[in-house]
């Protein structure tokens, strides 16, 4: 019995499509998000060298285009929000990024919660 | 004992205790679940002074590294499928760790990150052809230690001390849903096998062979094990904590491992992220070493040729052959693109299968009388050492369905 629900949720993992399964590449962008925010935010107050904020800024988009490539469900409210915060320029303010984090982190609360 | 020899054991221990692994798990344990981690990274280091002083105290009585006692205990064709699955989780590793060399060097010069990554491989050839074992293992091991700056954050930022403390108490933080548990359970698994290394004992039991330790040594080995891995330990912790701090209520789960090195900017501006990312990446760059020394030593042992970097590469030819190979395959899996954390991911996976098997065979040696004398496992050693067999057995069984599960610990 336990095997077999440990194999049922093995391939239900590995199978499952839309916003559940959207839900890790939600919580990666969400993080990039806020991540890149905190990056700004230090660069702002001279704490951090040029090379290493731009060099974040590329990892960072990188990350959010994987994430966003990777949602079986591109069209939908979180595939949009990651889309918009990929159009936002490198130096963003803080607080721009921080509300496109704030937004994808209550979507992934959302569908956690259901 | 020798105190300049102690101090400078103790300092290389600390400097090279940290690797990629570690830098990413801790970071994003401490993010994801505060301080409730902590106690999985102290019992994993209680688990590595067990097994590490173990491996040492083999190899200064019985003279056996780990791969030639697992031969001849496990049996030819156990003993194949363990050196297999080692040789591949550590290459991975290896992989990861120059991923992560080339990753750091990125944030310090903006140069193409595969250009570095290749630079990076031609320097650590250099390094362990032109420098002899100890120094190979002291360098980086004290360049290492400028991951001290990490330790400075911690106590500069303002921790709350009790919380953290309490940190240290196993737990299970409560109130957390179905998955969240099982994500939990994940980084246990995983922080475990990223403390627990196994090529962190070969490569160690093979230094002290290299090294011609004696029954004379094993005390400075002891307390290398314990304060060494102890203090190197807290540099891990501090990470973890200052992640606590700074990235969790902002909602930051680190992506990447350049996001740790702000820890220590935060407080202390640029000098601090520079010594934060030059440290990382020494501690990166010792952690390549060895795994790649690790895998040469593996095999060769394994299959009875000569081996040692003592030696003149001539004089192993084979060993020196294999160090060489698993530089360039390492080299060429990161020329492929792939992720570094995606390594990460798999070298823990796969190093956590095969961690039992690994230590099995040192335990039932460094207990054997007939080899040890009087330097067999006491009843603490041997309580702990199956303590901790058992422990990494769990571990070992439940790290593919958790990782499975959690999409490697996303949820």
């Amino acid at each position: 019995m336990v095997r077999a629900s440990l194999v049922a949720g093995l391939l239900l993992a590995g199978c499952s499509k839309g916003p559940a399964a959207d839900l890790q590449y939600i919580t990666e962008a969400r993080s990039a998000a806020a991540e890149w925010a905190l990056v700004n935010n230090q660069a702002a107050q001279g704490k951090l060298t040029p090379t290493y904020v731009s060099s974040m800024h590329r990892w960072l988009r990188g990350q959010l285009k994987s994430s966003s490539t990777s949602l079986t469900q591109a069209d939908s409210r979180y595939g949009r929000e990651i889309e918009a915060l990929l159009q936002e320029p490198d130096d963003a303010h803080p607080e721009e990024l921080r509300a496109h984090s704030d937004k994808l982190k209550q979507i992934e609360d959302g569908l956690e919660s259901t | 004992m020798n105190p300049l020899k102690l101090t400078l054991g103790i300092m290389t221990a600390v400097g090279g205790f940290v690797d990629i692994s570690e830098l990413v798990f801790a970071a994003k344990a401490g993010s994801q679940f505060g301080y409730a981690l902590i106690w999985v990274f102290a019992l994993g280091t209680i688990g590595m002074s067990v097994f590490g002083e173990m491996s040492g105290r083999v190899a200064a009585v019985a003279k056996q590294p780990v791969f030639n006692l697992m031969r001849h205990r496990l049996g030819l064709k156990l003993g194949l499928v363990t050196l297999i699955g080692s040789f591949l989780s550590t290459l991975i590793t290896c992989a990861a760790e120059i991923g992560g060399m080339a990753l750091i060097l990125n944030y310090l010069t903006g140069v193409s990150y595969l250009l570095l990554a290749a630079a990076s491989t031609v320097a650590l050839f250099a390094s362990m052809w032109i420098l002899p074992f100890k120094w190979i293992e002291r360098t980086y091991g004290l360049l290492g230690l400028m991951m001290i700056i990490f330790a400075v954050a911690l106590v500069a930022i303002h921790p709350p001390w009790d919380k953290l403390a309490g940190g240290f108490v196993p737990q299970i933080p409560r109130g957390l849903s179905a998955k969240e548990l099982l994500v939990f359970a994940y980084f246990t698994v995983a922080i475990l096998s990223a403390v627990l290394f196994p090529y962190e004992s070969y490569f160690y039991s093979s230094g002290g062979i290299e090294e011609e330790w004696g029954p004379k040594d094993l005390l400075t080995n002891r307390v290398t094990c314990t304060v060494g891995f102890g203090l190197g330990s807290l540099l891990a912790i501090s990470i973890l904590a200052s992640s606590a701090q700074l990235f969790g209520p902002a909602n930051v789960g680190p992506e990447i491992p350049g996001t740790s090195a702000l820890e220590a900017a935060i407080p202390f501006g640029t000098w601090g992220l520079l010594l934060a990312l030059l440290g990382m990446f020494f501690a990166v760059s010792g952690a390549a070493v060895e795994t790649c020394m690790s895998n040469a030593y593996a095999i060769a042992q394994f299959f009875g040729w000569e081996w040692g970097r003592h030696k003149e590469p001539w004089e192993a030819p084979r060993f020196t052959l294999a160090w060489i190979i698993v530089l360039l395959v390492a080299l060429l899996i990161v020329l492929t693109g792939v992720d570094v954390m995606s390594l990460v991911e798999y070298a823990v996976l796969f190093s956590i299968i095969v961690l039992p098997l690994t230590y099995l065979p040192l335990m039932l040696l460094a207990g054997d009388k007939s080899y040890m004398g009087d330097y067999a496992n006491k009843w603490l050693a041997k309580g702990l050492g199956w303590l901790f067999f058992a422990i990494i057995t769990v571990a070992a069984i439940a790290a593919l369905p958790l990782y499975l599960l959690t999409s490697g610990g996303q949820g």
